[in-house]
């Protein structure tokens, strides 16, 4: 009569808090999580493949389609891979653009997690007041490069054009509204009690256990680790640009929400400076008429929104495309560390642990 | 207080009786499918959205123009929020027309039988409540049968009518989870067992905040505490009434099972719990009850901690002149806003907190809302033994 | 202090406060003539009110003919080559009259395409654009098929290229919607 059974369920794929087709296999005694697996690969395309078969022009619109929330850091990691691997000197107009609509879209990334994981806590206000500014950023993406997601926003070698009349005036009103909305976030989830019961202390993972499983991103620097590549190795404009790298030591959800929350903040400012300090000149570099690559091989990081995004390049002589190419996701990375998270803990903490980790089952399939 | 008069015969009683609930069933089945409409325009207003703005249907016939005129009223401020009313009667159709699904692993018979175990006993508290504490008025004369009798203000004026509504709202919760269990799925049995744990650790700080108005009146009836408690109060007696409101309005919650406390549903977690294999009208009563539930918690709360059907809260009618005239009596109209006002906070609410852990909610209702509804009853004790 | 603070949920409040004030702010004054600036709400009542495209949408892929009515595709392929979709498809032929290559079939499988307007920049005779529709969606497929010939002449269908090619101050400065 008292037999002790344990509760297999499948979360997801399909399930309203696993942000796309995540499968979570969960062994629950009661609400207690014994056991916890992700299943992935419902989403796979083959987009590194896809790639070495593509010219290195081509190439681009495939990166847009893995973390389709953070396109153009894809974008950006793609072409400053090629560039490296082609040697190409990208002007300094450029950079400056790429760097100010770089920081755009880790603002509209961490406002879309935001917004998701509030709502998979319970807290449906925020979502629709995050998505609110997340519009208008995707709307300065329409005006820059007329798409809204998926924006191929970069060429090899600089940009396509330059930018639009009025872009300025739209990104300034942009920045003059946003810091004003991050503390109406703040008014509604910071000093809730709810809030905080829900996010201090769960989903730990320690400094040591993120760097032993390669988690990268805001999640590293809830746990005390000041790796941010954009001060550890500088690309596009960073170098020129002030600020601060946010880190807390609590290493659980909420300190990754702290940090999150101030990287929006640090990223309102770099935009600030881009906008102000933007160069005259041209924006695009001289190239040939068709790109061929040496032999060679280039590993490129970037710090996307959710973490070191990487490309690996191999090129062989005179080739128009990739010989090899692969992708080291953040959010493939990081979603290693679920188990590890969520083991032991109860079955509300595994949404918020998925919510936490932020990934983008776009880019965990590729 | 008045009683049905004794002159009156066995038949026009019953039919009395009969036009009342008829009455107050009609009311709910409006004010519930107006709170799914009023659900999501408050939570749609809230988060600088529109809600629902039109029906279906083309640009032509009874659904174009309606859809025109709601266009319409599009253009003016408050107006405009009422745009898409007739939802509400979309919903009921669709509920009532829909498909209705049974799993095929589920027990027949428990499944059928839950959603009627959560709609009833949310339905039959109303016949305790007292909608107004004496007679709204007459019949006229040449109504057949119950011409010239008066009407009262609740459907029966049972003497222990509190201690009867809360015995009805603990049985709800086993339609919950004889529903959950029937469903032979994964996620009610999950959602069903949050329910049962839950309502069973909230009734204990509910009932103890429903004794504060009980030892200040010394009395279980509806209309008596309702009109004990907002004219015949110590001045002291804000305090427990305050904070008892407090306490009963956020164990309500927990009991109607909404938001922070909506465990047993919480759609990011559990799909959408106890009722997920539930289709059509029968996913449609366990909904009603729902909606139904926050009705008598709203219309208990306001009776006793709000004032009931006079103007001020928490006892403090007694500061009332005779001299306010209309505002010094007690009118339907002054319970039924603060009922409204109370679904209001419910939607409110539920657009702004999260939700609870499962433990968490354990931990705030037995360590939380127990000591202080213990704290306040004794504060009202103390209160009575001034007074 | 703490115990206070536990016991008096400020943190709540402040909360309820804020979307209340949203509530009450959007009750009193919403209404169809909102400036998006004010906050009124968010939404855009759309195929009532026309939404507002920047200059550079990318929309649906159409062909252009110049002042005489011709096809201005002269047919080097670059287009098809460029695409990293292979969506086009471009049959080369000759037509009375014209001295240069004339597309006997232009095919554009918009099922598969993905908008990112590469073969718009590899055209050298500026012959395509992508204009600013975007309400793509049809019941069947073979609606997607788009083309120069026969059935297949919606490479032409009338569409407000003209703000495309206008991208006027005013236009980059106007509200949102």
């Amino acid at each position: 009569m008292f037999k002790n059974e344990e509760l297999e369920i499948n979360l997801g794929p399909q399930h309203p808090s696993t942000h796309g087709v995540l499968r979570v296999k969960l062994r629950l005694d009661g609400e207690t999580v014994k056991h916890c697996y992700p299943v992935i690969g419902y989403l796979h395309r083959g987009v590194e493949k896809i790639c070495e078969n593509k010219t290195f022009f081509q190439g681009q619109v495939w990166t847009d389609r893995m973390d389709y929330v953070a396109a153009v850091s894809n974008n950006l990691g793609w072409a400053e891979a090629v560039e490296k691997l082609l040697g190409i000197t990208v002007p300094r107009r450029a950079r400056y653009i790429r760097t100010l609509l770089t920081e755009l879209n880790r603002i509209s990334s961490h406002l879309l997690w935001l917004g998701t994981h509030a709502m998979d806590i319970g807290a449906m206000t925020v979502f629709l007041y995050a998505f609110r500014e997340r519009e208008e950023i995707l709307d300065i993406f329409e005006a820059f490069c007329g798409a809204r997601l998926t924006t191929t926003a970069f060429r090899i070698g600089g940009l396509r054009d330059d930018l639009p009349p009025g872009f300025e005036a739209k990104v300034r009103a942009f920045l003059d509204r946003f810091l004003p909305c991050i503390d109406e976030y703040e008014d509604l989830l910071t000093e809730n009690r709810i809030w905080k019961k829900r996010t201090i202390g769960v989903a730990p993972l320690s400094a040591e256990d993120c760097i032993a499983m390669g988690v990268t991103g805001p999640v590293l620097r809830a746990a005390g680790v000041a790796y941010d590549i954009r001060k550890a190795f500088p690309y596009a404009a960073y170098d020129e640009m002030q600020f601060d790298v946010p880190t807390r030591m609590e290493a659980d959800t909420y300190a990754r929400y702290q940090v999150r929350l101030e990287e929006m903040r640090q990223s309102h400012r770099i935009v600030q400076q881009c906008i102000d300090g933007l160069p005259e000149g041209a924006v695009m570099a001289k190239l040939p008429k068709i790109l061929k690559s040496d032999v060679g091989e280039v590993y490129h990081a970037i710090e996307a929104p959710k973490g070191e995004l990487g490309y690996y390049l191999v090129g062989e002589k005179g080739g128009a495309n990739p010989y090899r190419f692969h992708v080291r996701g953040p959010s493939f990375v990081n979603l290693q560390a679920l188990p590890m998270m969520t083991e032991g803990k109860l079955l509300a903490d595994v949404i918020a642990a998925i919510g936490t980790l932020d990934v983008v089952l776009g880019e965990v399939d590729r | 207080m008045q009683m049905t008069p004794a002159s009156m015969t066995i038949v026009q009683t019953l039919v009395m009786a009969l036009i009342q609930i008829v009455a107050v069933l009609a009311f709910i089945f409006v004010l519930v499918p107006m709170l799914t409409f009023a659900e999501r325009k408050v939570i749609g207003y809230v988060q600088v959205r529109l809600g629902a703005t039109r029906i279906a249907g083309g640009r032509t016939g009874l659904t174009g123009a309606i859809n025109r005129f709601m266009w319409w009223m599009g253009y003016f401020p408050v107006l405009s929020f009422f745009r898409g009313l007739p939802t509400f009667m979309a919903d009921g159709l669709k509920l009532v027309t829909k498909e209705d699904i049974m799993p095929a692993k589920a027990d027949k018979f428990v499944y059928w039988l839950a959603p009627i175990i959560c709609m009833v006993p949310a339905f039959a508290a109303f016949a305790a409540v007292a909608f107004f504490p004496g007679v709204l008025g007459h019949f006229p004369a040449w109504v057949p049968v119950v011409g010239g009798l008066p009407v009262t203000g609740y459907i029966s004026n049972i003497n222990v009518g509190l201690l009867y509504i809360l015995g009805l709202a603990s049985v709800g919760v086993y339609g919950i989870v004889l529903g959950a269990w029937a469903s032979n799925s994964k996620y009610p049995l999950l959602g069903g067992l949050r329910s049962a744990a839950q309502v069973i650790s909230y009734e204990v700080p509910l009932t103890l905040s429903l004794l504060v108005p009980v030892l200040l009146t010394g009395s279980l009836n509806f209309s008596t505490m309702s009109v004990d408690l907002a004219t015949k109060m110590h001045p002291l007696a804000i305090v427990p009434l305050f904070i008892g409101f407090f306490a009963y309005t956020t164990c309500g919650f927990a009991e109607t099972n909404r938001v922070p406390f909506d465990l047993a549903e919480a759609e990011s977690e559990l799909v959408s719990g106890f009722h997920t294999e539930y289709t059509g009208m029968k996913f449609g009563w366990f909904f009603l009850s729902e909606y139904t539930n926050m009705i008598v918690v709203s219309a208990l709360s306001s009776a006793f901690f709000l004032g009931g059907h006079y103007l001020l809260p928490f006892g403090l009618q007694n500061f009332v002149p005779a001299s306010w005239g209309w505002f010094a009596q007690p009118h339907l109209i002054f319970f039924l806003g603060k009922v409204g006002f109370l679904l209001f906070v419910f939607l409110w609410v539920r657009a702004t907190l999260p939700r609870y852990r499962y433990d968490q909610l354990m931990n705030v209702g037995w360590k939380y809302f127990i000591p202080l509804t213990l704290v306040n009853l004794f504060i009202a004790g103390v209160v009575r033994f001034i007074a | 202090m703490s115990l206070l603070k536990t016991l008096i949920p400020f943190d709540i409040a402040k909360g309820l406060a804020l979307t209340g004030r949203y509530f009450g702010r959007n009750f009193f004054s919403a209404n169809r003539k909102k400036v998006r600036a004010n906050l009124k709400h968010i939404t855009v009542e759309y195929p009532e009110v026309p939404i507002h495209l920047a200059p550079r949408y990318r929309g649906r892929l159409q062909m252009l003919r110049d002042e005489q009515g011709e096809i201005k595709c002269i047919c080097c392929l670059a287009c098809e080559r460029i695409c990293p979709t292979q969506v086009i498809t471009i049959e080369k032929g000759r037509k009375e009259g014209r001295k240069l290559p004339y597309p006997v079939r232009y095919t554009f499988e918009m099922e598969r395409c993905i908008f990112c307007e590469f073969c718009v920049e590899a055209c050298g005779y500026d012959s395509i654009v992508l204009n600013h529709q975007f309400e793509l969606a049809t019941y069947n497929r073979e609606d997607f098929a788009h083309g120069t010939e026969g059935e297949f002449q919606n490479m032409f269908k009338p569409t407000p290229v003209g703000t495309f090619s206008v991208a006027g101050e005013d236009d980059a400065n106007a509200p949102h919607y």
